[in-house]
């Protein structure tokens, strides 16, 4: 098929050429999904070579970013590493469309074809007969199409330049479709990537906010325990005062009942009127009963005041959490094994305690208020476990970290509750045994230490609680919790 | 504190002024200081409460007291203002301060200035302050015995003179008793 015939194609609609320039379209399609752009050129190139009955052809196409620097895209009977390489700018056949907006037809040498530029197409052998046509997309010029016949051969005419225009218009579509598909490729892998870091991002300030909004809750809870604190701590002072000066008192009643008694049964004869009323009185009132039943009382009213000195106690404790204390390089293990000495009685009457130290370097923390971390761990393990399980304390570095992990085989903590532990006053135990400050008060600790506790926990089969503490503590590192903001509770 | 004990046996009576501004909490001290069952006991307690720091300071002005307790958040006034202006009218009364509440602040300036001689935590135990406050009797009695002494040998050996020896031992018997209150007339306050 001639050039000629193909311009007349476009113009005439011959199926045959109809097929031609699906093919051209296809190939455009091709690029559309992905295809290795420099074979896709190539391709491309080939056919339209083929199309105008030429010899050979190449492409040139303007560099991204530069006004009219050009590099060779594609190209027939080049030598290798010419594809790819860039042209001079300004010069050539190419350098010359490129700059005018206009194509060219050469026949024999291109000066004789009143070209004003100085020829030298990078190939090797002299072209007889070329056309070349700038590739225009949207009035901008990407680029320009040549093709070359041998001397033998006919020579292409100012009608085939003409008509060949049409045909690198359609190339340069195809080129641009394919750009716009790379580009387009490019951006989805680009804008994929950038999702990613998004979620990251997006998950980490969730985790900060997380841990923002419990210190924050840490915080306000912490300045009304320390208000509330005072306001207890008055009523109770005088109560438990005024219990002690009534059970004082009531001895002495009770010393002179005693004696009136006594003296009743001491005295013998018939008794008067005002003895018998007594003694009436004595026994109407159930005398005997509200005797023994007045210590009972004041026992009970007394434990309750205990009680609530320990729940204001608590509070004080949870809102001083580690400010004034000096911090100091401790071995972690001699902090656990003083805290264990501790809870171990509480903890052997149904766990067994297994150990599994790792090789921990000295950290630098408050040992004192670690200490308090890690018994609220093990009684709250303790108390998972029903009738026996064990309790497992393992300890290990990762990176600039270590973690003190305190493992349970008791009843596990249920997802609702789970969300909830760390909650100032959030208790699952009966009314008197928790005040629901002890996870509460080691999480703003570990906080204060720039840590983070995490757990893991499966309904009937366990709970695990991972305290990390990273080795070196700097100042300021975590959002003040607790601490320094209240004033300490005398 | 052996001397201290020593002089505890010369405590025949004890003046003690007690602020707090909530009256349940000066009811409460009140019974525990006056009641003799409960060891230890306070030797012969008299007890005066208010629950103003003002009205406190001008009661102050014309009775001695031997031990002053006052709570330290009050509306009027702090307790370490409240006893540092104590001590101005009665340097010799013995200070406490009980108190469910405190910042470091106020209770240095309730060490330094009010020069406090306790200070002890509400909710307090009975036995613990009614102890400390035996304690810091027979402290109060031992510097005030101290002074004596010292300006007995003071006097005799003319270091002072026999009149200034005598207003020290009046001021040191009645606080405030030698020193006059002049109205800006020129009129001498008497004030009671």
């Amino acid at each position: 098929m001639s050039i000629t015939e193909t311009a007349v194609a476009l113009g005439g609609g011959k199926t045959a050429d109809l097929a031609w320039i699906r093919a051209l379209y296809e190939f455009g399609q091709t690029a559309a999904y992905g295809a290795d752009p420099l074979r896709v050129r190539q391709d491309i190139l080939t056919h339209i070579v083929q199309g105008f009955d030429a010899e050979s052809g190449s492409i040139a196409l303007i560099v991204d970013g530069t006004e009219d620097e050009l590099e060779i895209a594609a190209g027939t009977d080049l030598p290798q590493g010419i594809v790819g390489s860039r042209l001079q700018r300004g010069v050539g056949v190419f350098g010359h469309v490129v700059a005018t907006g206009q194509p060219i037809l050469i026949n024999g040498n291109a000066a004789e074809a009143g070209l004003p530029l100085r020829v030298s197409e990078p190939r090797n052998r002299p072209a007889h007969s070329a056309m070349c046509w700038p590739l225009v997309v949207q009035e901008q010029i990407i680029g320009a199409l040549a093709v070359n016949r041998a001397t033998s051969r006919q020579r292409y005419t100012v009608e085939d330049l003409d008509r060949g225009q049409a045909l690198a218009s359609l190339l340069a579509l195809v080129i641009a479709n394919h750009r716009m598909n790379v580009e387009r490729d490019n951006r989805i892998v680009e804008l994929s990537t950038l999702n990613d870091t998004l979620q990251r991002v997006n998950a980490m300030l969730e985790d900060a906010q997380g841990q923002l909004i419990q210190s924050e809750k840490l915080a306000s809870i912490g300045q009304i325990a320390a208000g509330v604190a005072h306001e207890i701590n008055n009523p109770v002072g005088f109560v438990s005062s005024n219990l002690g000066t009534l059970e004082s008192y009531l001895q002495r009643v009770f010393a002179l009942l005693n004696a009136y008694i006594e003296a009743d049964q001491a005295t013998p004869g018939p008794a008067t009127p005002a003895l018998v009323r007594a003694r009436m009185l004595r026994t109407s009132h159930d005398f005997d009963f509200l005797r023994g039943d007045i210590v009972d009382l004041l026992k009970e009213s007394r434990e309750g005041l205990v009680r609530v000195k320990g729940i204001v106690q608590d509070l004080k404790d949870f809102s001083r959490t580690g400010g004034e204390e000096a911090w100091e390089m401790a071995d972690l293990h001699a902090v656990l094994e003083s805290t264990l000495n501790i809870v171990r009685s509480e903890l052997k009457r149904k766990a067994r305690i297994e150990i599994n130290y790792g090789n921990l370097p000295k950290v630098e923390c408050v040992p004192s208020r670690l200490s308090q971390v890690f018994i609220n761990l093990l009684v709250n393990a303790g108390q998972a476990i029903g009738a026996e399980g064990k309790v497992t304390l393992s300890t290990g570095v990762d990176g600039s970290q270590v973690w003190i992990r305190v493992e349970d085989t008791g009843s596990g903590i249920s997802e609702e509750n789970l969300s909830r532990i760390f909650d100032p006053f959030f208790t699952t135990k009966p009314v008197g045994e928790g005040t629901g400050l002890g996870l509460s008060v080691s999480y703003a600790i570990v906080l204060k230490h720039g840590g983070q506790i995490d757990v893991e926990s499966e309904v009937g089969v366990g709970t695990r609680f991972t305290v990390h503490l990273p080795i070196r503590h700097t100042a300021g590192a975590v959002a003040q919790p607790a601490d320094d903001l209240f004033k300490s509770a005398a | 504190m052996p001397n201290s004990l020593h002089s505890l046996e010369k405590l025949t009576m004890a003046k003690l002024l007690i602020v707090d501004d909530e009256p349940n909490v000066l009811n409460a001290l009140r019974r525990m200081c006056l009641n003799h069952d409960a060891p230890p006991a306070i030797p012969n307690p008299q007890v005066m409460t208010f629950t103003s720091p003002v009205q406190a300071l001008a009661y102050l002005q014309d009775h001695p007291v031997d031990l002053i307790i006052s709570d330290f958040r009050m509306p009027e006034m702090d307790g370490a203002t409240f006893l540092t202006e104590a001590r101005k009218l009665q340097v010799n009364s013995a200070r406490i301060i009980i108190s469910a509440y405190a910042d470091i602040e106020g209770i240095m300036r309730a060490i330094n200035d009010a020069g406090i001689f306790q200070f002890v935590s509400k909710p307090w135990s009975d036995h613990e302050l009614k102890a400390a406050i035996v304690q810091v009797l027979a402290h109060r009695a031992l510097l005030v015995e101290n002074q004596k002494l010292a300006n007995e040998v003071r006097r005799q050996r003319g270091v002072i003179s026999e009149q200034q020896a005598e207003l020290e031992r009046l001021e040191l018997e009645s606080p405030g008793i030698t020193r006059v209150r002049w109205a800006e007339d020129g009129s001498v306050l008497l004030e009671d």
